[in-house]
């Protein structure tokens, strides 16, 4: 099951226990956490990008649709990025910039879903003096099937 | 009128959303997405540099452009009964408070495959001024059991 913690939002804290770039190993996996999404959760973020199409929201609505009930937007695999990962992830290394991402979409992700995340470095290397990594991830829902599954290109703090 | 695959020819366009860029809705987005990288909170931190980046003040999360794009594409896919398959983007210039961002999207290509159709388009993300802050490209399907929403 899916345990429910404080989420720790300072970065600064135990920034020191994540690895640095020269400490990433490609192809390693990383640790993950498995996550309960839940309509709030999603309500959230479609709030903090504008979504009001009544699919995230409408019950009734979602009902009538190919989805057969409610769902989140797409790209709420932003949020699940960090909610599926531990707090000594190097993600969350204060100044880590993200240079681009692309993102492939299989079925939605529904409310009370219970994530899981497969995920590692793929790459990095060094461009113009920056230390960059690419990473790979893939979502599952409870049942096992792909949510989405993307790459991500970030610029390691120096 | 309802987009159809076939009615669509490259070069149509499609305007997104504008969003208004501030402290709050960059704080709602850490809040939303548990991304509390201080790049995006930290004023003070982010009056120095780190690596070879200097951003001056704090920025809005690049992931931020991506939400703004996918929900142009859906709201463009639903009532077509089409379906958002992938989403590639380049952040290209930090977005800051007072800034107002616009996504747009433009028809680049359309393919149907054994099984289904498939519409690419050109994304562009940009600013007040006109500059360009992000670029990309979407994929979208429109299957042919089509389920209009």
């Amino acid at each position: 099951m899916a345990q429910t913690q404080a989420f720790e939002t300072d970065f600064w804290k135990d920034a020191n226990l994540r690895k640095v770039w020269d400490d990433i190993v490609p192809g390693e996996p990383r640790k993950t956490i498995p996550y309960t999404l839940t309509k709030e959760a999603i309500e959230l973020y479609c709030k903090s990008v504008g979504e009001t199409h009544p699919i995230y929201f409408d019950e009734a609505y979602a009902k009538t649709t190919r989805y057969g009930g409610l769902i989140a937007p797409p790209s709420i695999h932003i949020l699940l990025m960090f909610s599926c990962t531990p707090a000594d992830d190097w993600m969350r290394s204060p100044g880590t910039v993200n240079a681009g991402q692309s993102w492939s979409y299989n079925i939605p992700a529904r409310p009370n879903d219970v994530i899981t995340l497969q995920a590692r470095a793929l790459d990095k290397f060094i461009k113009r003096e920056r230390l960059f990594v690419v990473h790979d991830n893939v979502f599952f829902n409870q049942k096992g099937d792909v949510i989405c599954s993307g790459r991500g290109w970030t610029i390691r703090p120096i | 009128m309802t987009t159809t695959f076939e009615k669509l020819r490259a070069g149509d366009s499609i305007d997104g959303p504008t969003f208004a860029v501030s402290r709050e809705s960059i704080r709602l987005f850490c809040d939303a997405s548990l991304d509390y990288n201080p790049l995006h909170l930290d004023d003070e931190y982010m009056k120095g540099s780190f690596g070879k980046t200097n951003f001056g003040g704090i920025i809005m999360h690049g992931m931020n452009n991506f939400g703004l794009i996918s929900r142009m594409i859906t709201d463009w896919a639903y009532p077509a009964g089409a379906i958002h398959r992938r989403l590639e983007t380049r952040w290209v210039k930090p977005v800051r408070p007072g800034d107002t961002i616009q996504p747009f999207g433009i028809i680049k290509a359309k393919q149907a495959t054994e099984k289904s159709r498939w519409v690419l388009i050109d994304v562009v993300v940009k600013n007040q001024t006109g500059e360009k802050i992000a670029t990309g490209e979407a994929l979208v399907e429109f299957p042919r059991d089509l389920f209009c929403q």
